[in-house]
């Protein structure tokens, strides 16, 4: 970038969208992690209806603060993706890659945000529903954020091809991080397993559907955050 | 005349890899296969840690497997990425010098990665032959955890052969190119390593999973 064509406003609103991952990364570990019960997982998949009753009911207050924070997380996705798509917007000519990424941006908020819905409704009135509908919504939970491969694979994978197929020196962002983000959308794929198994590694509560997905996941947020204040950086 | 000499000559090589460690691909390609590995490395610790608590379950379940197929298969795997790594150094050849008189090294890199296309094609239908002796069998994923493990495991390996297929077709399309750039030559050795990785990966889990 030439000495007269850099963007104050544009470096500042980088760091904005760049502070939005790391503060949805943030709000995660207090909500999902400390207070939600999400990762580390309470629930399993192969309790009995009665035992996710008495597990929630326990822990009541507690999911339902981290529930708020959840939410607070979540709708934080959006500025963070449209942060990269923005990046990725001034090296395409015509930009058909970052308008994909503003479709996943918004489909993974949402559904990111019905996961947060579902954890609060689960605890909303656990003693009044039937046990059937509080394990659902745990099982809904959990569906939403790993069985959702393509929403977020698809969205890393819209991210990488630009990079790679960017003429060299025209890279929106640096060649590894399209190979990072092609890495995340593999780490993703197992969670599409959710389906098939109750119990183990496979399931929702499993180190490899479970675990695997949301590490790459938050890992994935840390490393675009980054990518973005470094972009953010040619436009001091 | 020293000018006509210099337009005849070969273009100089860039000299800037000489001197320090030549990376295949490029480094980009680097942190994806050690992301790889690392994530199958947990693959494989589950297993073994299946092994250690279920130990006669595994042993049973083992020696139900068809180990002859998946010897060919480890075999099909193996000759493939020969046939690239062949194919990479023709290319190689052929970026060198791009003269009429080394269509011939194009070519045959071409043929080498059709080659490898096709060992990755057996792969692939000996692998389906296999899964569909043992779901004959009435063997699934719920089977006990020894066959939850082969499924799923080798299921993950066969999604990355599948991908690999797509990267060979794509490697094959671009030894056919009328010039072969150093770009082009960092790419083919980046989908080239993603193929090494591959069949890396399958030794390992082959070890695992059929040998132990």
């Amino acid at each position: 970038m030439q000495s007269g064509d850099k963007d104050e406003l544009f470096a500042r609103s980088m760091r904005f969208c760049a502070w939005c991952g790391v503060a949805a990364i943030i709000f995660f570990v207090i909500g999902g992690v400390w207070l939600g019960g999400m990762i580390p997982p309470l629930l399993g998949p192969d309790d009995p209806p009665a035992e996710f009753v008495r597990k929630v009911s326990e822990h009541l207050l507690a999911i339902r603060i981290g529930s708020v924070f959840l939410m607070l997380s979540f709708a934080l996705f959006g500025p963070f993706g449209a942060g990269i798509a923005a990046q990725t917007r001034r090296k395409e000519r015509n930009p058909v890659f970052s308008y994909v990424q503003l479709m996943f941006t918004a489909s993974g908020t949402v559904v990111a945000l019905l996961v947060a819905f579902c954890w609060a409704l689960m605890v909303f009135r656990p003693d009044v529903y039937q046990p059937t509908i509080v394990q659902f919504l745990a099982d809904f939970a959990y569906f939403l954020a790993v069985f959702s491969v393509p929403v977020f694979g698809g969205w890393c994978v819209v991210i990488a091809l630009p990079i790679l197929m960017a003429k060299p020196g025209e890279e929106p962002f640096p060649r590894w991080i399209g190979y990072a983000n092609l890495w995340a959308a593999a780490l993703f794929t197992p969670g599409q397993m959710v389906l098939f198994f109750k119990h183990g590694p496979f399931s929702w509560n499993g180190l490899i559907a479970l675990w695997l997905p949301f590490a790459a996941f938050f890992l994935w947020i840390l490393l675009m955050s980054y990518a973005m204040f470094e972009a953010a950086k040619a436009d001091d | 005349m020293t000018d006509m000499a210099h337009i005849g000559a070969a273009p100089p090589l860039p000299k800037a890899s000489s001197h320090k460690t030549y990376l295949p691909g490029e480094s980009g390609i680097w942190v994806f296969v050690s992301g790889e590995l690392l994530v199958f490395s947990m693959f494989f610790i589950l297993i073994a840690q299946g092994q250690a608590e279920q130990g006669a379950i595994f042993d049973q379940s083992r020696a139900k497997l068809d180990l002859g197929l998946c010897v060919i298969n480890t075999l099909l795997l193996l000759t493939g990425s020969w046939f690239v790594a062949i194919a990479v150094e023709r290319c190689r050849e052929f970026m060198r010098d791009s003269g009429p008189d080394k269509r011939p090294a194009q070519n045959s890199a071409t043929r080498y990665f059709t080659l490898a296309l096709l060992c990755a094609l057996g792969f692939v239908s000996i692998k389906m032959v296999e899964w569909g002796h043992k779901l004959h069998a009435g063997i699934t994923t719920g089977t006990n955890d020894f066959f939850m493990y082969y499924f799923m495991f080798t299921g993950i390996h066969l999604f990355h052969v599948l991908m690999g297929v797509g990267v060979l077709l794509f490697l094959r399309a671009a030894s056919r190119r009328p010039e072969i750039t150093p770009r082009t030559m960092r790419i083919i050795e980046a989908g080239a390593t993603y193929w090494h990785l591959v069949d890396l990966l399958w030794v390992a889990l082959f070890a695992l999973l059929y040998l132990i």
